[in-house]
């Protein structure tokens, strides 16, 4: 097994990607998946430490943060694809009332 | 068969299952109200609400039981020692179960919710009220997480809940992205945890934490050249030998970095469900009843739950995060103020200085002794009151008003309708601090704390900020009290059910009965803390 400190260099590296993708990128997919980055990063460490100790409890932890993840996925999408119908738009860059007659981009 | 089944169940009811019958019968009153809605015709629309009031009135009932069953014996954890029933679980559950309730009566009457959602609705009233009794009761890392993401889930849904115009509304996507991006801060905060301890329950991190510091120079020292560095690393591989793997820094700074995550992590949730509705049109028609729920009971459980984990496994570090506490607290009371000072209508004022609320509230984390985390209990307790009123005479003038929640919707209240004026000039000056309500006095005992502890440049900045939070709730009196001369004004009286009559009265007595006489209340607030 690599040392500790690789799988952790690792996970803080798709840390940072996963937070500066949610804080810098307008749309509202790509901060989805920059979430998504970060949750796998958490279960990085997860399965690294579960691995390191010889214990169960870590790989549980993973296997419910993907489960989580799942869900958490499905419920997004599903709200944002009912937001799409109405706003025509998935940025989270400000944009103008439909109601007012011009388009949101 | 049948009667060892029922022992098996009794015997189980008896044990682990008292530890989770609240949230049980929570669970079950949902169940109950979905698949009641699928038989019932149109008129017989009241039985939701009934039902989900009585899961509530049922729930607390079984707290009170379990308070008689904690206070002649100590507390008990349950499944594995992953949940635990004790004072702390007992005071933040009755409070959670109030904040449903108050959501409850006053859904009843909100004629922007639809009829046909309505049953969804209240279910997930329910099952975002027991994830949060579950987040509350946790002591092991995963269930604290899965109790927290089932209570965001059904937050999620709950903000997404269109009104009868059928249009969502954007905010509910803002909100779910916060709380999504603060989960995934805190399985990250939690898989550092985990990874510094091998444990995943927050009593074992604690002790694990507690002798890292040894262990962390034990390795400095097994690092060296020399005889005795040598001996040292051979009493590591032979004791310890997982130990050899760490490096003395990351040892230092892992639980600091852990700390600053899951602090991050849970601000970032908490603030997310305070902000929510701020880009919505003004003439949104949307349901006001998940946002107060959102801005009351989701707070509370987020808050409790970082209470929990910072007095429990980063207590030993409180000198060095507790300038990082000051940071955030007065940058978060900063921002609330500004932003509020710059909103037009009554929910996003409500929301912007609710920002600042959280601030003070973290405050008292920096003194960290019995005084103020007890003055945090009661600010919490009172806030929660406090906001939910002024939110029920939103309601209620948005009902009467075709303004929508403009600050218009206000104008000549007491012309119109004195009594609910009166009561929103109460909930204002509670929520603007001043006496003899118990705004006042929940900010008060805070600076009271923390200028005891030393603190007394945090409670001069803090206070001086006070001044314009108040301010901006203050507006909404004036526009209340103030006849306008526009003919295009509000002439008609704001009418109040039997709900929300109850709501307004439970709130204003808490809002000036804790401010005139509060030890009633901060008994309360110390029962918490199991005194």
């Amino acid at each position: 097994m690599l040392p500790i400190s690789d799988y952790l260099f690792l996970s803080f590296t798709l840390l940072l990607i996963g937070v500066i993708g949610v804080i810098t990128r307008r749309s509202l997919v790509i901060k989805l998946f920059s979430i998504e980055m970060i949750l796998n990063a958490a279960g990085i460490n997860l399965m690294a430490f579960a691995r390191f100790f010889a214990d169960a409890a870590g790989e549980t932890f993973a296997a419910f943060i993907i489960l989580m993840v799942v869900a958490q996925v499905l419920v997004a999408l599903a709200i944002i694809a009912v937001v799409f119908t109405r706003w025509f738009n998935v940025s989270t860059a400000p944009a103008k009332h439909p109601e007012q007659g011009v388009p949101a981009s | 068969m049948l009667t060892h089944a029922l022992d098996v169940i009794r015997n189980f009811m008896h044990a682990d299952g008292a530890a989770f019958l609240p949230q049980l019968e929570l669970l079950l009153f949902a169940v109950g109200i979905l698949a009641m809605d699928t038989w019932i015709s149109q008129k017989e629309k009241y039985w939701s609400p009934t039902l989900a009031l009585a899961g509530v009135v049922f729930s607390g009932l079984t707290l009170w039981m379990l308070r008689a069953r904690i206070s002649t014996g100590a507390e008990f954890t349950a499944v594995h020692d992953t949940i635990i029933v004790d004072t702390y679980f007992l005071f933040f559950s009755a409070l959670l179960l109030a904040a449903s309730a108050l959501v409850i009566l006053l859904s009843v009457n909100e004629g922007s919710i639809p009829l046909r959602h309505k049953a969804r609705y209240y279910a997930l009233l329910l099952f975002a009220c027991a994830a949060m009794m579950f987040a509350v009761s946790a002591v092991d890392l995963l269930v604290m997480f899965l109790a927290l993401e089932v209570a965001a889930l059904s937050c999620f849904f709950l903000a997404a809940l269109r009104g009868v115009s059928s249009k969502p509304e954007p905010s509910s996507v803002k909100f779910m992205l916060g709380s999504l991006f603060g989960s995934a801060i805190l399985a990250y905060g939690f898989s550092l945890l985990y990874g510094l301890s091998a444990a995943t329950n927050i009593g074992k991190i604690a002790s694990a934490l507690t002798r890292r510091h040894n262990i962390s120079k034990v390795i400095a020292v097994s690092h060296q050249p020399g005889a005795h560095g040598a001996q040292m690393y051979q009493l590591l591989q032979s004791r310890l030998p997982e130990a050899l793997h760490w490096r003395p820094f990351m040892l230092e700074t892992l639980p600091i970095a852990a700390f600053l995550l899951v602090l991050f992590a849970l601000l970032a949730k908490t603030k997310a469900a305070s902000m929510h509705r701020l880009v919505e049109s003004a003439h949104s028609a949307s349901p006001i009843t998940p946002v107060l729920f959102l801005s009351g009971g989701f707070i509370v459980a987020m808050l409790a739950s970082l209470m929990r984990l910072t007095l429990t496994v980063f207590g030993e570090y409180h000198d060095t995060w507790w300038p990082v506490v000051v940071a955030v607290a007065l940058a978060l009371i900063a921002a609330g103020v500004v932003a509020s000072l710059r909103q037009k209508t009554f929910s996003d004022i409500l929301a912007c200085a609710s920002c600042a609320q959280i601030g003070y509230m973290l405050l008292a984390l920096i003194s960290g002794d019995e005084t103020a985390l007890t003055a945090l209990v009661y600010y919490l307790f009172t806030y929660l009151f406090i906001v939910s009123g002024a939110f029920a005479v939103l309601l209620a003038a948005r009902n009467q008003s075709a303004a929508g929640p403009q600050m218009a919707s206000l104008n000549d209240l007491g012309g119109r309708s004195p009594v609910v004026a009166v009561l929103l000039v109460i909930f204002v000056i509670a929520l603007a601090g001043f006496p003899p309500t118990a705004g006042f006095f929940a900010r008060y005992s805070l600076f009271q704390s923390l200028w005891r502890s030393g603190h007394r440049y945090t409670a001069w900045c803090a206070a001086f900020l006070a001044l314009p939070l108040a301010w901006s709730y203050l507006r909404i009196a004036v526009h209340a009290c103030r006849r306008s001369p526009d003919s295009n004004a509000e002439t008609a009286a704001v009418s109040l059910g039997a709900p929300e009559a109850i709501v307004l009265g439970v709130c204003a007595f808490v809002s000036l009965a804790a401010g005139l006489y509060s030890e009633p209340f901060m008994r309360m607030a110390r029962y918490a803390f199991g005194q």
